[in-house]
């Protein structure tokens, strides 16, 4: 089953370690993965890029490039 | 502690795991050495008071943030000896477009519908404090899978779980359970549809467990709703 994984950063080396096959990492607090609350932009961009990841053949564990925000 | 007891710097750290002052956006300081609970703490006044002087108000997030990243890059120890390790990669690749794909979201958030309460311990209408309460009794419990309907109204949707500063999540469940962002990604044809149920679970359980008995009875259920990928979003 093609899975992504999305995780913030304070536990992006978990990925790596567990040989998950596409991870996006976000510079998020804990327990705010997707971004902060109400900033459903935000939130919705990184589901898109992680989705985005699915379309890899090979393991990719990549970043997110904006750091966390308010809404 | 007493108030004529002196607490040592040790104890005013890990006060904040699960312990006095137990708050857990701020747990990870019981990981920094006192020299550096010092310097996480000079950070952070000084970034609040330049708030007050007009600054950055996300100043002190970013502050606490960084430190956050700093205390947990060791917490799983030596690489080497971490027992959920793996030196390989399997990959499954995608079999259509993801315009044509159904998508199912899994997370280890511990959400769950009003009305669906996985009561665990058997426990009716367990408390977030009084999850944490009892954090070292999860961690070594049995995993349960609650389903979400993908159109639950996010007014019926509960989070609770011990391991993670929930407020977020309670504020806003798609900071971890993006329902409505899933369902708008379908109306603009970006993924093809969605599986009925969204799956969450209290992450804070027996890892072997997960492992060994659920992750395949999991990746069924993936299986069994016609899903074509997973969006696994854990805490």
């Amino acid at each position: 089953m093609p899975t992504v994984s999305v995780y913030v950063k304070p536990f992006g080396h978990i990925p790596g370690l567990m040989g998950l096959s596409r991870s996006l990492i976000t510079q998020h607090p804990m327990g705010r993965p997707l971004g902060a609350p109400g900033d459903s932009q935000r939130q919705s961009a990184v589901i898109e890029m992680a989705l985005g990841l699915l379309t890899s053949d090979g393991p990719v564990i990549t970043e997110f490039p904006e750091p966390y925000r308010l809404p | 502690m007493s108030g004529n007891t002196p607490e040592t710097i040790e104890e005013l750290r890990t006060s904040f795991f699960y312990g006095s002052r137990s708050d857990l956006n701020f747990k990870f300081v019981r990981d920094l050495s006192d020299v550096e609970f010092g310097e996480f703490l000079s950070d952070l006044f000084a970034a609040t008071a330049r708030v007050g002087d007009g600054g950055d108000p996300l100043e002190p997030v970013q502050v606490a943030y960084n430190w956050q990243v700093q205390a947990y890059a060791g917490h799983l120890g030596v690489p080497a000896n971490f027992p959920h390790r793996k030196d390989d990669t399997p990959i499954t690749a995608m079999t259509k477009a993801l315009s044509d794909a159904k998508i199912m979201v899994l997370t280890s958030s511990g959400h769950f519908v009003e009305g669906d309460d996985p009561e665990p311990f058997g426990e009716k209408n367990m408390t977030q404090a009084e999850a944490e309460a009892r954090i070292a009794e999860f961690v070594k419990s049995e995993a349960t899978l609650s389903a979400i309907p993908m159109d639950t109204p996010a007014d019926k949707i509960r989070v609770r779980h011990g391991g993670y500063p929930v407020q977020a999540a309670a504020m806003d469940s798609q900071v971890v359970l993006p329902l409505e962002h899933l369902h708008s990604m379908v109306a603009d044809g970006m993924i093809g549809s969605l599986t009925k149920n969204a799956y969450s679970f209290v992450g804070a359980t027996a890892q072997g467990h997960i492992k060994r008995s659920y992750g395949p009875a999991w990746a069924q259920i993936a299986k069994d709703q016609g899903a074509d990928a997973v969006l696994l979003v854990p805490i």
